[in-house]
């Protein structure tokens, strides 16, 4: 019977069950091989994973560098920008409702918005919620003073940019903006949310002025955020808790920030702002330059813009507009961003250009009837004067701004040795300064028209003797900024050296080997000189209202036409010219017998002649420079030597 | 004749139900190893909680005694008695895996609870070892016919229902550990080789089916659309393929298992976090308490699932390979048993009970150190868990017992 059978074991029951065994003693040992593999083998990348989970290295922003201009004056430092956080966490919560009445009654916050955002971190109830960015400091000193009654609420501080200046400069210095994803790619060392430069200075000084981030090591927890207080000068001065309300702990030793390097600029910003000063209300630009070195002491364009705008608090509107394409464009810098046709300024280098070829001498003189026509036929190209000056020579011809004198000079020359002498003298060139965005201009020459028309028939690409005499008062299609002829003012003025126009005092000055003879030098001297003349008894030039008494000043009118003069007909007094359609005036200046001599270009946009119009300007300039030089270069001496020392 | 004459020998008159003189026959060597990984299990405890909740470890504690307890009792009572209520047992466990279905509350997802007043149990853990009872009086029942064919299937049949029930829950890990549960009893118990090479490759061909479920399975494409709640609830509304079908968390678990790289903030941030804390002890351990993963909440789950990384980060190689040993020497200890026992259930009782807590010993460390995907499974005397904690002391209170009775049979 089987259900009688004792419950006997079958025969090999424990090989079974040993064998069991030995499958429980080898699944054991698969796992200690693993154990093995991941802590003994893979130990140290383990390892530096869990140190990686385990502390968070949290940046400690370094402040940018400082801005000095010419005599160590601060333009742009940082200051302590504050900001309200309320921390719900450290809020009884009965209280809550009461404290968020409290500071939408002290900051002027909405409720609505705050009590939305402390909503949406319920789940993280340490996180410091913003209630106001970059307070006043008497909203700070009201929500100090009710800090009683303000429970998890405090102000949290870090550095931000400070334009002392304000709009003075504020194109030269640029502005900051948060890095773009592009940047973030490619560019090291930055994050997300970083202010970069994003123009000017502030942009062509980056790696410059930006610092060394320092960083903390602090706990991190799995989940929650860490977050820092800081003091009033932003230093964070401990390790807080996180969202989620762990304890965070510094780790190790702090790496503190290293701020950026300071930028010491030739800027000259009290002539900076006189220089604005006299555009106000106008467009146009004036570039002052150091003569000798190609250091600007003034690049004033206006209308401008002050950077502030674009790191402070409020003036949301007043960015909107800049960066919308609002006409005028007060972000354009007029100095060197923006063409404009050199009209008789031109004639300087066709002087120069002419004298030193040897078309003619200092004594070639041409009659001016009024009128030019080539070879005595064909279109007649009018002088300004309709009456004509009669004999001419080159000073002459260069203090009266003779069309007619210069056309035949310039058909005497040709279009080739007329643009190769532009450029040589830093026209229809990047100047090189550094600041970014800067336009060639453009003088036109055979391969250029050769190229622009390649695709019309062959009579289209030629170049033709006409559009030479055009080019021969800087007309057509030649076009320069105010800074080339400043810098080709500053090589007259220097004896024939083009030079580099720069901002940074510590870049080494770049000049170029010297362009002309001491003959041609001293003709055009003359020549610029008589153009500032007022008689009797000598003959009053076209520049006369730029004359200082007791200083050597050169000077050249130039007017640049927008519409030609048979427009000018049309309308019978200057004022009835629309705004768009007048002519720009012009005029450089320099000075010969002052250190530093200095070169000036004023350019003033639709201003009719430059002579009486942008002159005076020019005097101005010069009288305010030179009453107050010599303090500036007593202190940058000293700085000099101090800057200089702290490079190296 | 009955059941129960196929078990008990009329004539030998010793046999009493209870008899707590049973314990001065105690195999000392299984308590002091049990006493030991207790030990072990409160210290890695109280530096899992010793932060936030320090009320896991002092209950911990208290299911030891509680467990132990009940251990003692197992031991007492003569574990024949117990295979013979099998079926009794098998009955009520079937209806209290469908009470969960029905009533039972959900955790993380799956519905594995039922309140019963003032307790929470789960009735999975009580199923693990009530089909070791019934699978044991089974195969006593059927004797050498467990090599016939038929009689090898039922055995599957006894514990294909309770997978079944299980799976519904859902809750993988428990409905795998009860095969191999039964392909170990059904070894023991003498089958035909050829039969569970059968059952082995029918196994092995399941791949292709598992294949084909996650073979255009994309965790971003397939997640429920209802999925922002929570992803159970929408799982009930999510169209199956077939009645098979995984779910999506479960073919999610496989994919991360397969693809750790794509996930590492969701499921695969478990494992990931696992090996770093493993990996990151070391030979000698980062010293106890000083577990950086642990206390800093990376390491997910560190009181329960996966409380073997806490000790291997903190004890290192050494530590992890002590604890293996002291598992190891404790399941051996059983299988020894299970080789002694001169009768039949004994051997398929203990050979059962060693198979299950083999099982979670082995999977769970498998899961931490990413040799396995993740499926909730404790670990014996680590994990917090009070079903569980129980459910292993019953065991050891089983394994106990069988030696006790050694002697009654020498005659």
């Amino acid at each position: 019977m089987t259900g009688m059978r004792k419950p006997q074991r079958y025969e090999g029951v424990e090989r079974r069950v040993q064998f069991a065994a030995i499958v429980l003693a080898a699944s054991f040992l698969v796992l200690c091989a693993q154990l093995w593999n991941l802590q003994v083998v893979s130990q140290s990348r383990f390892q530096a994973m869990a140190e990686d989970n385990r502390v968070w290295p949290k940046r400690l922003k370094a402040d940018r560098g400082v801005i000095y201009g010419r005599g160590n004056v601060v333009l742009a430092d940082n200051r302590a920008s504050t900001d309200i956080v309320f921390v719900p966490g450290e809020c009884p919560k009965d209280r809550r409702e009461e404290v968020v009445a409290t500071l939408t009654r002290l900051l002027g916050v909405s409720r609505e918005e705050l009590d939305a955002k402390i909503e949406a971190h319920r789940r993280e109830p340490f996180t410091q919620i913003l209630v106001k960015r970059d307070v006043t400091k008497a909203d700070r000193i009201r929500v100090e003073e009710h800090s009683y009654m303000l429970p998890g609420v405090l102000s949290v501080a870090h550095p931000q940019r400070r334009y002392l200046y304000g709009k003075t400069a504020g194109q030269i210095l640029g502005y900051l903006g948060e890095i773009g994803p592009e940047e973030l790619k490619t560019w090291t060392g930055y994050y997300m949310g970083d202010l970069i430069g994003r123009d000017g200075l502030e942009m062509m000084y980056e790696d410059l002025l930006r610092g060394r981030d320092g960083h903390m090591l602090v706990t991190k927890y799995a989940s929650g955020r860490p977050q820092l207080r800081t003091d009033k000068r932003g230093v964070p001065y401990i390790a807080q808790r996180d969202s989620r309300g762990n304890i965070l702990v510094e780790e190790g030793r702090r790496q503190e920030p290293l701020p950026g390097n300071p930028l010491y600029l030739t800027l000259d910003i009290a002539l900076q702002e006189k220089c604005e000063a006299l555009l106000a209300g106008e467009q146009g630009a004036i570039v002052v330059l150091e003569a000798d070195t190609g250091a600007v002491l003034a690049l004033a364009s206006s209308p401008g813009y002050d950077p502030s705008v674009f790191v402070n608090r409020g003036h949301r509107n007043e960015r909107l507009e800049l960066l919308s394409n609002a006409k005028p464009n007060r972000m354009l810098n007029r100095c060197f961003r923006e063409n404009y046709p050199p009209g008789s300024l031109y004639k300087v280098v066709l002087a120069a250009a002419a004298l030193e070829e040897g078309v003619i001498t200092p004594e070639t003189t041409f009659f001016c009837p009024g009128h030019y026509q080539i070879n005595n036929q064909g279109r007649r190209w009018a002088c300004w004067r309709k009456g004509g000056h009669g004999n001419m020579n080159v000073v002459e011809a260069l203090a009266f701004s003779c069309d007619v004198f210069f056309y035949n000079v310039g058909m005497r020359l040709g279009v080739d040795k007329i643009s190769e002498w532009s450029r040589k003298m830093g026209l229809g060139e990047k100047t090189g300064i550094d600041l970014p965005g800067e336009v060639a201009g453009l003088i036109p020459d055979r391969e250029w028209k050769a190229q622009l028309f390649a695709d019309r028939p062959v009579w289209e690409r030629n170049w033709y003797p006409g559009e030479t005499v055009n080019l021969s008062i800087g007309q057509g299609s030649c076009s320069t900024t105010p800074l080339q002829n400043a810098v080709m003012m500053a090589c007259i003025i220097n004896g024939g050296h083009r030079v580099r126009p720069h901002l940074n005092r510590l870049a080494d000055p770049m000049r170029s080997e010297r362009l002309f003879s001491d003959r041609t030098y001293e003709t055009v001297v003359k020549g610029l000189r008589m153009c500032v003349e007022k008689g009797p008894p000598a003959p009053t030039g076209t520049g006369y209202r730029a004359q200082v008494p007791g200083m050597t000043v050169l000077g050249k009118t130039g007017t640049a036409q927008i519409m030609s003069l048979a427009h000018h007909a049309q309308f019978k007094s200057e004022e009835d010219i629309p705004y768009a359609m007048r002519d720009h005036a012009w005029f450089v200046a320099g000075v010969l017998d002052r250190e530093p001599r200095i070169a000036i270009c004023i350019l003033i946009e639709h201003g009719h002649h430059g002579g009486a119009v942008a002159s005076p300007y020019a005097k101005e300039i010069i009288e305010f420079f030179y009453a107050h030089n010599e303090q500036f270069q007593r202190e940058d001496a000293g700085l000099d030597t101090i800057a200089r020392r702290g490079e190296h | 004749m009955t059941g129960r004459t196929m078990l008990f020998d009329i004539e030998d008159a010793s046999v009493r139900i209870f008899n707590w003189r049973n314990l001065r026959h105690i195999d000392w060597f299984l308590p002091l190893v049990v006493i030991i990984l207790a030990v072990i299990g409160w210290a890695t405890m109280y530096s899992a909680v010793r932060s936030s909740d320090i009320i896991y470890f002092r209950r911990q504690i208290i299911f030891f005694f509680l467990g132990a307890a009940i251990a003692l009792t197992i031991a007492c009572i003569d574990y024949r008695v117990l295979v013979s209520l099998a079926p009794v047992m098998y009955v009520g466990s079937v209806l209290l895996l469908l009470a969960v279905l029905f009533m039972g509350t959900r955790v993380k997802g799956s519905e594995r609870w039922l309140v019963m007043g003032p307790f929470r149990v789960q009735p999975s853990e009580i199923t693990k070892l009530v089909v070791v009872f019934s699978l044991t009086w089974y195969l006593v029942a059927i004797g050498d016919r467990v090599r016939k064919l038929p009689y090898f299937l039922l055995a599957f049949v006894i514990t294909g229902v309770p997978i079944l029930l299980i799976l519904a829950q859902p809750n993988l890990g428990t409905a795998l550990s009860l095969a191999p549960l039964t392909l170990a009893m059904l070894f023991v118990a003498g089958c035909r080789i050829r039969h569970l090479a059968v059952i082995f490759l029918l196994g092995v061909s399941g791949m292709p089916l598992l294949w084909w479920q996650m073979k255009d399975f994309d965790p971003e494409l397939d997640r429920p659309q209802l999925a922002t709640s929570s992803e159970s609830a929408a799982e009930s509304t999510a169209p199956r393929r077939s009645l098979f079908e995984l779910r999506y968390h479960q073919k999610k678990r496989i994919y991360t298992f397969l693809h750790p790289e794509t996930d590492i903030r969701d499921s695969g941030w478990h494992t990931y976090q696992s090996r770093i804390t493993i990996g990151s002890g070391g030979i000698s351990g980062k010293g106890y308490l000083q577990g950086t993963q642990t206390r800093l909440n990376y390491l997910p789950e560190h009181r329960t699932d996966f409380i073997f990384s806490l000790l291997a980060e903190e004890r290192g190689f050494v530590g992890a390979v002590v604890l293996l040993g002291l598992f190891a020497s404790l399941l051996l200890r059983g299988l020894m048993y299970a080789r002694d026992c001169p009768e039949m259930s004994g051997t398929l009782l203990a050979t059962g009970v060693v198979t299950i807590l083999a099982f979670h010993v082995f999977v769970n460390i498998a899961i931490t150190t990413g040799l396995m995907p993740v499926t909730g499974l404790p670990l014996p005397f680590l994990s917090y868990g009070g079903s569980f904690y129980m459910t292993t002391m019953t065991c050891i209170g089983v394994l106990l017992s069988i030696p006790i009775r050694r002697g009654m049979f020498i005659s």
